[in-house]
């Protein structure tokens, strides 16, 4: 059992972001401009969805036919989501939730392939868009109710109605609550997808790892290593091609319940 | 184990970092921007717009289809009505065309009737005439036979009065008998 500590070492590190081209090395500090083992298939993923829409949106007619159904029904998907979570506007911002939606996704699918690692693998990454996902939400937030309105909508109606001491005590309190609410927001939608993609590989890593030592191992313990890794192996990469999917629709389902919620800010 | 794991970790110099790197953050913006933009104009687009037109082509060949079985259920009614009163009047037609047909075999008969009755009346004028005639030929050469037998009978000629006397004594007793 002595190898498994080594070989987990050796997994974590092909999992962290080590430059492109030093994947084997012991590179410790990265470069901020070279591309990275994560950018790598970050820049396929955007490849693959982008000739996928590009192609798609050429078969697309009125007469469903071909790849533009998947597209069509891809869009029509992710715009119903965007009504349901912001009323009848919402598909004004049905390209941005798209666009989130499709291209996770199309990076997490990427990271089911052996040897690929999923873009959105890396906190770099998610932590961006998270962060971009906070800026227009309430940008919109800002420009649809202005800043007093925006502002005063974080403190709850009830509250704002109650007699002076409620408003001047409870109010601030919430209003503390409610900005801290706003800003955990994006940590929870950076780590929530990364510790999901991230983890996926890391598990897999560890069965398949497993699975080597069974097969070095002699008699029945060996025997019930490798099939149990394999076991386990099987399993865990179905539930990574589910968590692959419902993490791509779990961030895109929140960035549309947030702008909805930006937009809809002075009705609560 | 695990703090094996942990030691091994740290000797290969890569813990895992869940601090983002540059070299992460750059790309993933710029590439999520890129993409962005692109898929709205030439993806996104196209797409929505392709389905708002088929939902309203969709509408239309429903609403188009509905005016269409609501003019033939119309046409039907009307066909139906134009049906039944084509029936009718025809029904009319030749309920007419009977009554004239046996208003018109009433009159043939009657006149046939009529002119039956007038050529047997005709006929029997004809036979009464040509009975009298008969008769009144009749009557006179059986005078003048009587008038022949009698002179020469008497072998004298008998005065002009008691002549006419004679024959009408005759003639009498011949017309009871002709009514005989």
């Amino acid at each position: 059992m002595d190898g498994f500590a080594e070989k987990l070492a050796s997994k974590l590190h092909h999992y962290s972001v080590l430059p492109f081209s030093d994947v084997n090395g012991t590179v410790d500090a990265v470069d901020p401009f070279v591309l990275t083992n994560y950018t790598f298939f970050l820049v396929i993923a955007f490849v693959i969805t982008l000739v996928f829409f590009l192609v798609a949106a050429r078969r697309v007619s009125i007469v469903p036919q071909g790849i533009g159904q998947v597209a069509e029904a891809g869009y029509e998907f992710i715009r119903n989501l965007c009504v349901d979570n912001m009323g009848k506007d919402g598909a004004k911002y049905a390209p941005f939730i798209g666009t989130l939606f499709f291209f996770i996704l199309f990076n997490n699918v990427i990271g089911l392939v052996p040897g690929a690692l999923p873009g959105t693998g890396s906190i770099g990454v998610t932590a961006t868009w998270a962060l971009m996902v906070f800026i227009v939400y309430n940008a919109i937030g800002f420009k649809k109710n202005g800043v007093i309105g925006y502002l005063k909508s974080f403190v709850p109606s009830g509250v704002r109605e109650m007699g002076p001491g409620g408003r001047f005590t409870l109010g601030p309190f919430i209003f503390i609550l409610e900005i801290v609410g706003h800003f955990l927001r994006p940590l929870t939608l950076a780590v929530r997808l990364y510790a999901n993609m991230f983890a996926g590989g890391i598990i897999l890593g560890i069965f398949g790892i497993f699975m080597i030592l069974g097969v070095q191992q002699l008699g029945a313990l060996g025997i019930t290593m490798t099939g149990f890794g394999f076991m386990m192996l099987v399993i865990m990469y179905g539930f990574k091609v589910f968590v692959a999917f419902i993490q791509a629709y779990v961030f895109a389902i929140l960035t549309s319940v947030y702008i909805g919620g930006a937009l809809h800010a002075s009705e609560h | 184990m695990f703090v094996g794991v942990a030691y091994a970790a740290e000797e290969g110099g890569s813990a895992i970092s869940v601090v983002p790197v540059l070299a992460d953050i750059w790309p993933s913006i710029l590439a999520f921007l890129l993409l962005f933009f692109l898929l709205r104009k030439f993806a996104f687009g196209p797409i929505s717009s392709t389905l708002d037109k088929r939902a309203a082509t969709i509408k239309e060949s429903l609403e188009k289809a509905e005016q269409t079985k609501v003019d033939a259920e119309r046409m039907l009614e009307e066909y139906k009505q134009q049906m039944a009163e084509a029936r009718g009047e025809a029904g009319k037609v030749i309920e007419q065309g009977r009554k004239v047909a046996e208003s018109m075999k009433a009159e043939i008969v009657a006149q046939a009737n009529k002119d039956a009755e007038a050529i047997v009346a005709k006929a029997h004028e004809a036979m009464e005439a040509e009975k009298k005639a008969a008769i009144g030929e009749l009557q006179a050469s059986v005078a003048d036979l009587s008038v022949a037998v009698a002179s020469k009978l008497i072998g004298e000629k008998l005065s002009t009065a008691d002549h006419a006397s004679l024959i009408e004594k005759y003639v009498a007793e011949v017309g009871s008998l002709n009514d005989n």
